[in-house]
């Protein structure tokens, strides 16, 4: 296995870019109106306990990665079956985030460029970090992720004036069945896409801190998230919060007496490239242990070219895209984010003790 | 749409040659020449669809209409 070791900062860091990834620019409870912050605790709360899960599989199965895992406790046909199909759903889901980046792009910043050039530029760096290894991804995480909630702090700071503090009220007003459904949305977008991660907890230097780790930053990523809320419908109001398509742009646009338009650039090109550069890592590792190659570098450019001709593939417009990602991919996501690791966690406190007792040998 | 045509396989034909070299070079074993030549090859395939005008369904519809049949997505 690659020798490479990241620390339970940098971990950290990966995790909470990860979760910030796109949701900096398309807000996923927005289906719950006026009730998101309640479906993002509720939430958050469900998406805690999923990361609990994927740690508890990365613990009982001290370096593993997730195709090692899958092998071991499934047997060697199911396991590389679910493995191939894993590596579907990082390569679609990495697609998945180059498409929210291109639209958002060519939507605000650059509306004459073509999206496939937009996307294959943003592919490119990806591949040159990821070949770099997932320590210089680590180290990248270290260097940029602290920078979102520094944007966040100035455009939320810059509106504290003019925030309309019960534009969130009345609570529950369409009854509680449009917040549990986003709640569900909310664990599976984006928690329960840290499933990549189960490819990468093998490589962190402090097993014992891993668990701690973990769910900081999935809490500390929520909170950001519902602050990030508030701060929106008290800028925009309920109405116009549920109209808009980027809702963290558009609040942005509003600073008469500044321009922060860029940060919000900023903190989806650093959010999604790390959200990205994890998916493709994940799927070019994966790859490369079912087809028994020995460095996963091969397989990045061929995966990326793959990516970024999905990710244009995928769907015709930007309605599609949303309407798609909120009705659709939590039912897709279910088998890879809930079922399956449920069931590894089962299979490994079963053989647990076996395997942990001859680890310790 | 020619241009578009003749830029995508320019593209595709730089980034071949420059990984075909390299694993010729490491010597790959023959599986990491398989997989590559499928992804690069769908990709190609879909790409010039796409520009052509003949865009095939996606997979994410193929997925939405199992989940219809299955019945979980309405």
């Amino acid at each position: 296995m690659e020798k490479a070791r990241i620390s339970s900062t940098q971990l950290f860091l990966l995790l909470s870019g990860f979760l910030f990834g796109s949701t900096v620019i398309l807000a996923p409870a927005r289906g719950a109106k006026n009730d998101a912050w309640l479906a993002m605790l509720l939430g958050g709360a469900g998406g805690v306990l999923l990361m609990w899960i994927y740690t508890a599989i990365a613990l009982l199965n001290p370096s593993k990665t997730l195709v090692d895992i899958l092998k071991e406790k499934l047997g060697k046909v199911a396991g590389n079956i679910l493995a191939v199909l894993y590596t579907w759903y990082f390569i679609h889901l990495a697609s998945l985030v180059l498409r929210d980046f291109g639209e958002f792009i060519c939507t605000v910043t650059f509306p004459e460029t073509p999206m496939a050039v937009v996307i294959g530029l943003f592919a490119l760096i990806m591949v040159y970090a990821i070949n770099s290894g997932i320590e210089v991804i680590g180290r990248l995480s270290e260097l940029l992720v602290p920078v979102i909630p520094l944007i966040a702090s100035i455009i939320s700071l810059s509106f504290i004036t003019v925030y309309d503090f019960t534009a969130f009220l009345p609570i529950l007003e369409n009854g509680i069945k449009p917040v549990l459904n986003t709640a569900f949305n909310f664990i599976t977008f984006p928690f329960g896409e840290t499933v990549a991660f189960l490819m990468l907890f093998p490589h962190v230097n402090k097993k014992e801190k891993l668990k701690k780790v973990v769910l900081v930053s999935a809490v500390v990523s929520t909170f950001l998230e519902i602050i990030l809320f508030f701060r929106d419908i008290f800028v925009l109001g309920s109405d116009l919060l549920a109209r808009s398509s980027f809702i963290p742009h558009l609040t942005s646009l509003l600073i008469p007496w500044l321009n922060v338009e860029p940060l919000v650039d900023i903190n989806l090109l650093i959010g999604g490239g790390v959200k990205i550069s994890v998916c493709i890592y994940a799927a070019a590792k994966a790859l490369s242990q079912i087809a028994g190659i020995d460095d996963y570098r091969t397989l990045t450019g061929a995966i990326s070219t793959f990516c970024v001709v999905l990710s244009i593939w995928e769907y015709e417009n930007v309605l599609e895209m949303f309407n798609w990602t909120e009705k659709v991919w939590p039912y897709y996501s279910i088998l890879f984010q809930i079922i399956v690791p449920l069931l590894l966690l089962l299979f490994s406190i079963k053989k647990g003790k076996p395997s942990n007792a001859g680890a310790e040998n | 749409m020619n241009e578009i045509m003749i830029t995508v396989l320019a593209v595709f034909t730089v980034l071949i040659f420059y990984d075909l070299q390299r694993f010729i070079r490491k010597k790959e074993p023959a599986r990491v020449f398989a997989i590559y030549i499928f992804l690069m090859g769908v990709s190609l395939a879909i790409s010039l669809l796409l520009i052509s005008g003949r865009r095939p369904s996606s997979p994410s519809q193929w997925i939405e209409a199992v989940l219809r049949m299955i019945g979980v997505v309405k």
